[in-house]
């Protein structure tokens, strides 16, 4: 009876430990300068009045969101219906197998090494635009480097495997027999899929969602390579302050910013899942 | 059995025998670390320094690779019990170590070949010589030969409209971004008080992209998606010894120009090896050595290389020293958040 009690204490102190050492110790230091004057280490909001009532932050808050919502709406665009041929159409298991091996073998490279492989591809001379005006769609090159779209294209490719991996998973916990069930009841394919299907995988959707929108909002390489300085997110402005100004107490104050409107959308993402799950 | 030594004095004795016919540096069992940068930089700093001075003196050298900046916040972190002993970091990071309070004094007594180097490579302030000059290199107009045959003369050639779009450019988070803003206002004739002008000629100029580090300059220049701009002249050479179109100028105005300077860490564990380290670095042999690998202009007096690296020095064919635009580093870092912040709103928020 004491070791079952002791067993998962012991994993959760080993969790907790970790989580305290790397992310809570480094965490009450970046909090503690966002919170204090560098001069004589004294209490100050002054950082956070720095950065809140300047609304060239919020420009770049509304930009960097806007990037991860859509990020997350494309993903999820591109992710579902993928997860739903892998899981539902595929019946071959080797190409099943094949095709999440693909989905998850580039996660395995860095993102320095892929954002770079979409700088050569996007380029003025890459690939797609060689594609593009080869193909008579455009006269002259696109531009994709420098823009949003740009850091979109990116962001997408990197993060597309969590949305298909969650809703891939939710998927497959449901029976087949609940769609059958709906079609033999009159449902057309469409109402079985918004009343059934839908409503029941909500909850991996969400999880995918929220991982793919926080891992999209802090991102800090793929939008610093693909925008080639010309836009700027929040985590580029805090790496600005960390590593050329030497200003930790404002950046800091960034970070702290960027972490609370996070945890803020994640917050109002769980609600929506929450609603939706509750209901009969 | 082994002998005890059970009266103290003999003890101390055969400990100060110890010390006295051995050198302090040549304890086999010591090892020096020295903060360095990665790549063909780091490469060159252990083949040119480290090797001789192991050789030398048996002890080996282990790189603590990173960054300036990197360096810089491992030695603030370590102040009080440092395991870095010596540090190379660019011209602008050395005196914020400096003000740091991570830098010892370096003394010509035992580093005697000091007394070889250029005065302009001796970094005091007051009585403090904080740092030594271990290369120059320069910021120079950089472009595609392919694309473009008529040599450009100016920096102002950048804003001729048939480069639009395929300019590249240091963007602030780069140690060249703040001078490089200054360098220009100078080519401009802008007041570096007030910048507000230079800000909306940067503004109206269409770049490809604004570079955060060196190997991102060299990949635009060799996809093309850059075909004129600003680049390192150490980054520029190794493209074009590689065979890339590319061809590195130093325009009419000139360019702008920095250094990677040697500082000895204060209470590092090796103090006396840190000073042999350094004085290894400082001779002929040495500067010579990174002369003919990353075309760094020798801060060492009188280091003669061959003339095909002469000419890819940073000051190229028949200039010195003394033709490099070299800024007062205090007087850039105090306006680097104020830069920073204003190329954000003027410069990147009006693209």
């Amino acid at each position: 009876m004491k070791r079952a009690t002791a067993a998962p204490l012991l994993m959760l102190g080993a969790a907790l430990a970790f989580f305290a050492a790397f992310f809570l110790a480094p965490f009450a230091v970046v909090i503690f300068a966002s919170l204090t004057n560098s001069a004589d280490q004294s209490f100050t909001l002054d950082h956070y009045i720095k950065v809140l009532a300047d609304q060239y932050h919020w420009d770049v808050i509304l930009v960097t969101f806007r990037i991860a919502a859509l990020t997350t709406l494309v993903s999820l665009l591109l992710g579902y219906p993928l997860a739903w041929y892998l899981v539902r159409v595929v019946k071959w298991r080797a190409w099943r197998r094949a095709c999440v091996i693909l989905l998850v073998v580039p996660m395995f490279t860095s993102n320095i090494v892929r954002s770079f492989g979409w700088m050569v591809l996007l380029g003025r001379n890459g690939l797609v635009n060689q594609s593009l005006v080869g193909s008579g769609l455009v006269d002259s090159p696109v531009r994709f480097l420098g823009t949003e779209l740009g850091i979109l294209i990116g962001m997408v490719y990197i993060l597309l495997p969590f949305i298909v991996l969650a809703a891939g998973n939710a998927l497959a916990q449901v029976d087949p027999a609940y769609e059958q069930a709906s079609s033999d009841l009159g449902a057309s394919p469409r109402a079985t899929f918004f009343h059934v299907l839908l409503p029941l995988t909500l909850p991996g959707i969400i999880s995918g969602s929220i991982m793919v929108f926080t891992l999209a909002a802090s991102a800090y390489v793929t939008p610093a390579l693909l925008s080639g300085g010309r836009i700027s997110v929040l985590s580029m402005l805090i790496f600005q302050q960390y590593s050329s100004v030497f200003d930790f107490n404002y950046g800091g104050a960034l970070s702290v910013v960027l972490l609370i409107f996070t945890l803020i959308m994640v917050g109002l993402a769980g609600r929506v899942g929450n609603i939706r799950g509750d209901r009969p | 059995m082994k002998p005890k030594i059970t009266n103290p004095i003999t003890g101390a004795l055969l400990l100060a025998g110890c010390i006295s016919t051995q050198p302090a540096w040549a304890a086999p069992q010591e090892k020096l670390t020295v903060a360095l940068y990665g790549g063909n930089w780091g490469e060159a700093f252990l083949g040119c320094v480290a090797e001789p001075f192991t050789k030398a003196t048996g002890i080996a050298v282990a790189a603590e690779v990173g960054t300036s900046t990197t360096t810089l916040a491992k030695l603030q972190q370590q102040k009080a019990k440092p395991t870095i002993d010596v540090a190379w970091m660019d011209g602008g990071i050395s005196e914020l170590a400096y003000a740091a309070g991570v830098l010892d004094d370096l003394d010509p007594a035992s580093i005697p070949n000091l007394a070889n180097v250029q005065d302009k490579a001796l970094y005091r302030d007051a009585d403090h010589l904080f740092a030594v000059g271990s290369g120059y290199y320069s910021l120079g107009l950089t472009y595609n030969t392919q694309e473009i045959k008529q040599a450009p003369t100016s920096w102002k050639d950048l804003w001729r409209p048939e480069y639009a779009g395929a300019i590249t450019i240091p963007s602030p988070a780069n140690s060249a971004g703040v001078p490089f803003v200054f360098f220009l206002a100078d080519v401009w004739g802008v007041d570096p008080a007030n910048l507000a002008p230079l800000y909306s000629k940067l503004a109206a100029l269409d770049t490809a992209l604004y570079f955060d580090s060196s190997g991102a300059a060299s990949n635009a220049f060799q996809s093309g998606e850059a075909i004129i701009g600003a680049h390192f002249s150490v980054g520029a050479w190794d493209l074009i010894d590689k065979g890339a179109p590319i061809a590195f100028t130093l325009p009419s105005e000139g360019a702008w120009a920095t250094d990677t300077r040697l500082h000895l860490i204060k209470n590092g564990p090796n103090n006396a090896a840190a000073r042999r380290f350094i004085d290894t670095a400082l001779t002929k042999e040495a500067s010579a050595c990174l002369a003919s690998k990353l075309y760094l202009g020798p801060a060492v007096k009188d280091v003669t290389v061959a003339d095909d690296v002469a000419r890819k020095l940073p000051w190229g064919v028949g200039g010195s020293i003394d033709s490099l635009k070299l800024f007062d580093w205090s007087r850039i870092n105090a306006r680097r958040a104020d830069v920073t912040n204003d190329w954000n709103r003027q410069v990147t928020g009006k693209q």
